[in-house]
């Protein structure tokens, strides 16, 4: 042989480390490192090394067998020289024996290389059949018996390889006495069924015929063309092979009783095959079998009852109508024997269920089918299939005795269940529980089994007036009145048949039924709670009217706001939650015409009178849909986008969830809350970008560090939208994802690090003032989509400032989700400006209509002066009215220049400052002003600019500023423009403004209106404003 | 194709960790699989295997525990599986919803590449610890037959509809094969191999076919014979402790002897297709060989008789019943009471001769069905009479299994009751007849009742019996009334047992990890419809029984009941010197052919199985008796 030895042998630690390596489930991938070694050869040849340990040697062997891909042919030379060399009395030669025929079997196949392959096979198959060429050769039984096992799985693999040594084959298993004669029995055996496969019988020449010894072997023709073995002939057997197959069949049947089971097994179907290709012409062989095989039907062991049931199909004539009810009688009777495995009880009912032929005997064996106490419940399930076979046959049967045989169908139910009949009591998931309600399905689909092509189904009209559907009916709606822990199970009970397109009317049937019948039995009061799954179907089935539904809830509303007190909160809540989310169900798959006066008579008295605010809610809202929203449209909307992004529901699909009580979401799973609800300023602030000051514990009376200690951004980004007329605050569109809230309303609050106290939440009552047909989705908004967005409210925010200064204010949403969740997150922040803190100063009560101007013109000449830090260090003392106590006021001044023509800050002014103008003095100005007729109600002084008032600027005028007059040939500054356009002094007048600053502070201006710059003089008793004045001046004129 | 055998591609022996204990391929049957699948994919039936229906190769062993892991994972609840409900899905054996499923299972094996395949049949036997899987070689059609039930979107399919699982699993016997393999299987790696008890009136059990071969060929092998202890006074399998005990062994599962089933597997199925499943003889043959062993001349020698007998002869029978009750004591529940009796028999007969035994009183003792070993051929059964012929094996072997009702008066009868008299205080009281009616040769040779409170901690009792003496474990009360060694002959005895029983408080059961069970899936308790029981004036018994049934675990479908959900007395006893059924032999009617001289012995023994005192004043499961129709 050119076997090459292995070029490094392994150490038994090696090998040990291989085969563990090979185990390991853990990490396949250590068998990696040792896939480059050529394992097989390694192996084969370790067997005889003497440094290895003995219990080493076989688990090389099994490597091999179970670890190793299946060997190439190359590696085939190599593993016949092993076994041809290896010691015969060795322990492991059977195995290595084994391990050799199966790698010949797998690698090899049909056609084979007549000069690489054909040799070695031929010498393996010379060395069996040398081995079992020597019968009743006692003490090598076992190896000859192992020879003939050999040559058969080489048969197997090789499709007809000893078909032409059937001769040979059949003297050896002929003379044969030992226990080995099995083996030969069975290579005989297959070794015709090949032949016969082959198409031999056809063949004029006998398929026992040999023409030599029957070594050497020699692989046959068939074997070795690159052509397809022939298929099995149509031709009819010849005369001398139907007699030549009576032969090998006669030997074969000879003493059935010798074989082991798993043999009979085996031989058994290969005769049959065989015998089967012979049956037309050789009848009597059909006899024959009956007469040596039928004894078993009495055999304890499974597989040789298996192999006689698979005799009774293949040769019907053989076995008549007796000994079919023999066998079937076995059969059920098998199931009854306790000291089988259970699984072969389980299969003996199979068996009769699983053949028309014994199935038709299956309703004359009732009796033995009634499950036992302390039978397995496996067990239990499967008579009780047969139980439901038997059943639903005897009903399916209308002749005469229709009534007789209804009743016998129904007690075979009641019969059959009470095995499983703890489940009454026993919880909804037991064991029990289980098998009972499969046995009430399986009665229903064997009185109306599917069709085939899985959409309809036969005999459902049938079924629908059968006594034993009504049964079935009634046990359900005892059941479900009598326990209520099985509610859920029938709930899915009806659901499996509602998913069924084939039994989908037996499941709205017996909603129906639950309906008609349930219903009026039950009470309301918590208890109730327990059929709401029940309940959660009839209202989803169209097919189910509703009203008693309707009725029975609208009890339970009022006997749940009778039962409400102090610790019955919690209840209420969850126990209305699920009604109204019923009702919800209701309005999902039913024409509202159908339930709307029902209906809305039950969320009506919900609204009127149940305890719990949110069930109230909830109920308005569905009273809304109910009589806004058109069905259908109503059906889509509730339909459409169940969950919003960002809401994670606890448990997706059920409406029966008990939210965790009003816990907040957490803000991070909504981030984008702000895209669905969008706040916006009625008025846009003039200062677009602005910052904060904050002064610690400011106040008058300690003032004296005023450290700063931040200043902040305001404002980040303006709010640079366009139609600052809208009155939108909050503007909310449809698109995309949608937010579906279950409340009337969205509560907003607000909250501030500024000074701006307390600011009252607010609700938005947005689905109330919907138009009907939006329905309350909440989509994302954009820029584009604005337009769109058909639904807004106005929030008023109202401040209690203590200091005047401008501010953020936080703003934070909180909704009910449609699961009863809450849901709140943050929207963009409202930015508070100095402006808004601009209000008029108050008149006394006492003061005429006519005399405010001039009050306010007095008032502005006081503070004038006490703001004038130049007298009297800055400080005056006002005693207050009543005599209690004084103001104190610190004044500041400053001063503003603004560079822009007068018609812009006339213009300026007039929008933005007009209530706030004490008086006009000076012609010119006054004349537009008046013309104007923004400004109202004011002091005119035409003459006399007041010259001490530009006496004291501080910074008079610019050096740099052009101080020469030009004309004013703006048309726009109005009707009044006109007349100055000739006026010839550098100041047109001046104007002077009061601003009372919340809570006690004022602001003061005096504009002196220049033809190219207007200059301001300010004076405050709250230095710090002067900063925000001074920005706020520099926005209101750019 | 397959054709009708049993061949086996694959054997798989897995721990409850998951790993792979043992496994062995069959290259040969392997071949004949893809075979099969190669022809029917040249006929044109479209290429499967881009749909993942078939593979073409056997996956690795930690490919099949994976795949086996992910399989309890999906559905390996006590109900899950084998019963569909509402968390089962397309795809899943549960989905099938047939109890076979539990032992006949899909493995989906899922390949990275997304090329996921299904190995089926796999027959499962769970045996002391181990999964053994077994893949016998099916052809294409049944497989996909399977892949479709698997994939009905319907409500469950009938016996009445085509291509249902009943008749897919009647035309293929190699799942029956398979489940013959899995169970000597099974057999071996719990050591559970002994052979049937065969009982000698005078002196010790003898031992089985290696004593016989050892006695024939002159060499004292062992000591001691290998008997099964059928009747020891422990909890039989299905008792509730009894089950407890083996579920806790699964976390530490005792290794077996691998080399001894490799072995084994050579020597029973060398390629894949059994030849002969008897342990017992296939490794005598393995480890013993045939050295001078003579053959019989003029006929063929069985292969399930590997060796011949040679010595004095004799021949020796011996009945066992086990008796399985429910006893009531009610009115409205009549007593159910079954006998499974079977015939061991032990020929020690030189050649191969014939015996033939005469059954008489079949009629009288109302035998309901009997089974033959299969050397046995029975004639058909006349009024009361049935003759066996049969050809005896070597050692001890099972003749015949029969189902018989109980022909005479329950060895215990009486009652039991428990009242609990405070949640966790209760009284019971025993009054039991024994051996009533039974005359000598019959001997009690000991009786012991045990009140099993597995979900209770037992703190104390307090009670003294007329007769015996009392024990108690953790969860039970043990009571001896006839002790081994003082059997009850001749007469009977009526004992009585008042007392009261403390339980400790209970404290929330935790269930051991390792319980591969999940029961409440699908069903959450809703606290609003929760019932206050003891104000609706329900019974206090009910009270405590709904409360404790709310931690209860779903059983398995091998049970045949909720067992911890009542309470019971078992009965546990053995007795002699008769059967239950009535049905026995006359050793003189033994006959032998080629006749011999060989002394027929016979005897007798019952022992309990199931025998329950269900408590009258509880909750107790019945079962309807059968009627005709």
């Amino acid at each position: 042989m050119d076997r090459q030895p292995p070029t490094a042998l392994l150490s038994p630690q090696e090998w040990e480390q291989l085969l563990d390596d090979f185990a390991s489930s853990s990490n396949p991938s250590r068998r990696d490192r040792w896939l480059h070694l050529p394992l097989l050869d390694l192996a084969v040849s370790s067997l005889l090394r003497r440094d290895l340990p003995s219990h080493l040697k076989p688990l090389l062997l099994s490597l091999v067998d179970d670890h190793l891909p299946p060997p190439l042919p190359s590696s085939l030379p190599a593993l016949l020289a092993s076994l041809l060399s290896f010691p015969p009395d060795h322990p492991l030669r059977d195995h290595l024996l084994v391990t050799v025929v199966s790698a010949f079997a797998s690698a090899l196949a049909a056609p084979i290389s007549r000069d690489h392959e054909a040799p070695h096979l031929a010498a393996l198959v010379d060395a069996l059949l040398a081995a079992a060429n020597r019968p009743n050769h006692a003490p090598d039984r076992a190896a000859r018996a192992l020879a003939c096992d050999a040559l058969r799985a080489l048969d197997a693999a090789l499709p007809g390889l000893l078909a032409e040594a059937l001769g040979h084959l059949y003297a050896l298993a002929a003379a044969e006495r030992s226990p080995a004669a099995q083996s030969y029995l069975l290579l005989l055996a297959s070794a015709a069924r090949h032949a016969v496969r082959l198409g031999r019988l056809a063949s004029g020449a006998s398929i026992l015929a040999v023409a030599g010894p029957p070594t050497p072997f020699a692989v046959p023709a068939h074997l070795l063309s690159p052509l397809a073995a022939p298929g099995a002939s149509v031709a009819p057997p010849s005369e001398v092979n139907v007699r030549d197959t009576r032969k090998v069949l006669a030997l074969l049947m000879d003493r059935p009783q010798v074989l082991t089971p798993a043999a009979a097994m085996e031989m058994m179907a290969i005769l049959a095959e065989v015998a089967s290709a012979v049956l037309q012409w050789a009848p009597a062989i059909a006899a024959h079998i009956k007469v040596q095989f039928g004894g078993m039907v009495h055999s304890s062991s499974p597989m040789l009852l298996h192999s006689l049931l698979t005799l009774f199909v293949q040769f019907p004539d053989a076995f008549g109508a007796e000994d079919e009810r023999t066998m079937a009688h076995r059969l059920a009777l098998a199931a009854r024997e306790v000291h089988r495995p259970l699984a072969v009880r389980l299969l003996a009912l199979h068996w009769l269920l699983g053949s028309g032929k014994f199935r038709n005997l299956v309703p004359g064996l009732a009796r033995w089918f009634y499950p036992a106490v302390f039978d397995p419940l496996a067990l239990k399930a499967k008579k009780l299939d047969c139980l439901a076979y038997v059943a639903a046959g005897v009903d399916g049967e209308k002749v005469a005795a229709a009534d007789r045989a209804s009743d016998q169908a129904t007690r075979l139910l009641d019969d059959g269940l009470v095995c499983v009949s703890a489940f009454r009591w026993l919880p909804a998931w037991s064991t029990e529980t289980g098998v009972a309600f499969r046995a009430l399905h399986s009665v229903l689909v064997g009185a109306a089994p599917h069709s085939t092509d899985g959409t309809s189904c036969s005999g459902a009209r049938e079924l629908l007036n059968s006594t034993i559907f009504h049964h079935l009916q009634a046990i359900l709606v005892d059941m479900a009145s009598e326990h209520q822990g099985l509610v859920p199970v029938i709930a899915d009970f009806t659901n499996r048949l509602l998913a069924c397109n084939s039994h989908r009317w037996a499941g709205e049937r017996l909603l129906r039924t639950l309906d008609e019948c349930l219903l009026p039995r039950l009470e309301p009061g918590y208890q109730l709670a327990s059929y709401y799954p029940i309940f959660e179907k009839i209202a989803q089935n169209e097919t189910v009217p509703q009203h008693h539904l309707i009725e029975l809830l609208t009890k339970q509303m009022v006997s749940l706001t009778k039962k409400h007190g102090p610790d019955t909160e919690l209840k209420s809540w969850s126990q209305g939650s699920k009604v109204v989310g019923i009702c919800r169900v209701m309005l999902k798959h039913h024409h509202s015409s159908h339930i709307f006066l029902p209906l809305s008579h039950l969320l009506v008295l919900t609204i009127e009178s149940f305890p719990d605010l949110e069930v109230r809610d909830h109920a308005r809202i569905c009273l809304r849909m109910l009589s806004c929203v058109p069905g259908k449209k109503l059906r889509h909307i509730m339909g459409v986008g169940e969950q919003p992004s960002g809401v994670t529901p606890s448990h997706p699909g059920s409406l029966y969830d008990i939210p965790s009580p009003r816990a907040a979401q957490d803000l991070k799973s909504m981030p984008d809350l702000a895209s669905y609800i969008h706040l916006e300023r009625v008025v846009p602030l003039i200062v677009k970008q602005s910052w904060a000051l904050t002064l610690p514990n400011f106040s008058v009376q300690s003032r004296p560090s005023g450290s700063i200690l931040s200043i902040q951004d305001v404002s980040s980004a303006p709010s640079e939208q366009e139609n600052p007329t809208g009155p939108t605050i909050e503007r909310i569109g449809y698109r995309q994802e949608t937010l579906r809230v279950m409340d009337s309303k969205v509560t907003i609050t607000f909250s501030s690090s500024a000074h701006f106290g307390k600011i009252p939440s607010c609700h938005i009552p947005f689905i109330l003032g919907e138009p009907p047909g939006s329905g309350m989705d909440i989509v994302p908004i954009d820029n584009q989509n604005r337009e769109e967005s058909s639904y807004c409210a106005s929030v008023t925010i109202e401040l209690e400032p203590q200091e005047p200064s401008p501010g953020l204010i936080d703003v934070s949403v909180e909704a009910n989700t449609e699961n009863c969740q809450v849901l709140s997150g943050s929207l963009k922040p409202i930015t508070v400006g100095i402006e808004d803190m601009f209000l008029k100063a108050s008149v006394p009560p006492d003061t005429p209509r006519e005399g405010v101007a001039m009050y306010y013109q007095d008032l502005f000449h006081a503070l004038w002066e006490a703001c004038d830090s130049s007298t009297n260090t800055g400080r005056e003392t006002f005693p207050l009215s009543g005599g209690k106590g004084s103001a104190v006021i610190d004044g500041t001044r400053s001063v503003k220049l603004l560079e822009v023509t007068p018609k812009v800050l006339i213009g300026a002014v007039e929008r933005y400052l007009a209530s706030f103008v004490v008086s006009v003095s000076g012609g010119s100005l006054v004349t537009i002003l008046r013309g104007n007729g923004v400004i109202k109600n004011v002091m005119w002084e035409e003459n006399v600019p007041d010259a001490s008032v530009g006496a004291d600027a501080l910074v008079p005028y610019s050096p740099d500023n052009n101080l020469q007059l030009h004309l004013i040939d703006d048309e726009d500054i109005g009707v009044g423009a006109e007349r100055y356009g000739h006026e010839s002094k550098r100041e047109m007048g001046t104007m002077r403004v009061m601003i009372f600053l919340p809570p006690r502070y004022h602001l003061l201006f005096l504009l002196e209106v220049g033809r190219a710059s207007t200059l301001v003089r300010i004076r405050t008793d709250h230095w710090p404003c002067l900063a925000y004045v001074d920005e706020y001046l520099e926005a209101l004129i750019s | 194709m397959s054709g009708g055998g049993c061949s086996v591609r694959a054997i798989w022996i897995l721990t409850p960790n998951d790993t792979v204990a043992f496994s062995r391929r069959f290259a040969v049957v392997e071949k004949r699989w893809r075979a099969a699948w190669e022809a029917e994919e040249g006929d044109g039936e479209g290429d499967r295997r881009g749909t993942g229906a078939a593979p073409l190769l056997l996956p690795a062993d930690h490919e099949v525990a994976a795949a086996f892991a992910e399989r309890w994972r999906r559905e390996g609840t006590a109900r899950g599986s084998g019963i569909r409900t509402n968390v089962s899905s397309v795809g899943l054996d549960s989905w099938v919803d047939d109890p076979i499923t539990r032992h006949i299972i899909s493995l989906r094996l899922d390949k990275e590449e997304g090329d996921g395949f299904m190995l089926w049949p796999v027959v499962l036997q769970k045996r002391g610890g181990y999964y053994v899987l077994v893949l016998p070689l099916v052809d294409p059609q049944p497989f996909r037959a399977y892949e479709n039930l698997l994939k009905r979107s319907d409500c469950g399919s009938s016996a009445k509809e085509n291509g249902n699982l009943s008749s897919i699993l009647f035309n293929l016997p190699c799942i029956t094969g398979a489940f013959m393999v899995a169970h000597v299987v099974g057999d071996i790696i719990t050591g559970d191999i002994a052979e049937p008890e065969v009982i000698v009136s005078s002196g010790p059990s003898v031992g089985g076919l290696l004593d016989s071969l050892t006695g024939s060929i002159g060499i004292s092998a062992r000591a001691k014979p290998i008997a099964a202890p059928v009747a020891a006074p422990t909890a039989s399998l299905s008792s509730p402790v009894g089950a407890a005990q083996s579920d806790s062994l699964k976390g530490g599962v005792r290794p077996f002897d691998k080399d001894l089933l490799r072995n084994f597997i050579i020597g029973a199925m060398p390629f894949g297709t059994p030849q002969d499943l008897n342990y017992a003889n296939v490794t005598s043959i393995r480890t013993t060989g045939f050295s001078g062993d003579p053959l019989p001349t003029d006929q063929k020698q069985p292969a399930w008789k590997p060796y011949l007998y040679k010595g004095r002869q004799r021949i020796i029978f011996t009945s066992l019943e086990t008796i399985n009750a429910a006893l009531y004591d009610r009115d409205d529940v009549p007593d159910f009471l079954s006998v499974s009796g079977q015939v061991t028999c032990r020929a020690e007969l030189e050649g191969l001769p014939d015996v033939s035994l005469p059954l008489t009183g079949l009629k009288t003792a109302h035998v309901e069905v009997s089974s033959f070993h299969h050397c046995v051929q029975a004639s058909e059964p006349t009024a009361n009479k049935q003759t066996l012929v049969f050809q005896p094996p070597l050692g001890n072997f099972v003749l015949m299994h029969y189902q018989a009702p109980c022909n005479i008066a329950p060895p215990v009868k009486g009652f039991y009751q428990l009242s609990m008299v405070s949640e966790n205080e209760g009284a019971f009281l025993f009054k039991l007849t024994l051996m009533e009616g039974y005359k000598s040769p019959f001997i009690m040779d000991f009786c012991m009742i045990t009140m099993p409170f597995p979900r209770r901690r037992v703190a104390s009792y307090d009670g003294n019996p007329s007769i015996g003496t009392v024990s108690m474990t953790e969860h039970s009360i043990e009571w001896r009334i006839v002790s081994s060694g003082r059997g009850l002959s001749g007469r009977s005895i009526e004992a009585t047992f008042p007392g009261t029983v403390k339980f400790l408080p209970r404290t929330v059961q935790r269930i051991n990890s390792s319980f591969r069970s999940v029961s409440s899936i699908g069903y959450t308790e809703d606290s609003d419809s929760e019932q206050d029981n003891a104000k609706n004036g329900a019974s206090l018994d009910d009270y405590i029984m709904e409360k404790i049934n709310k931690d209860l675990h779903a059983v398995d479908l091998e049970e045949p009941l909720s067992w911890q959900v009542y309470n019971y007395a078992k009965v546990s006893f053995k007795i002699t010197g008769g059967t239950l059924s009535g049905l026995t032999i006359d050793p003189k009617s033994v006959n032998v052919y080629p006749s011999v001289k060989a002394p027929a012995e016979y005897s007798m023994q019952t022992s309990s199985g199931d025998y329950i005192l269900w408590n009258t004043l509880g909750k107790c499961p019945t079962a309807a008796l059968p009627r005709e129709l």
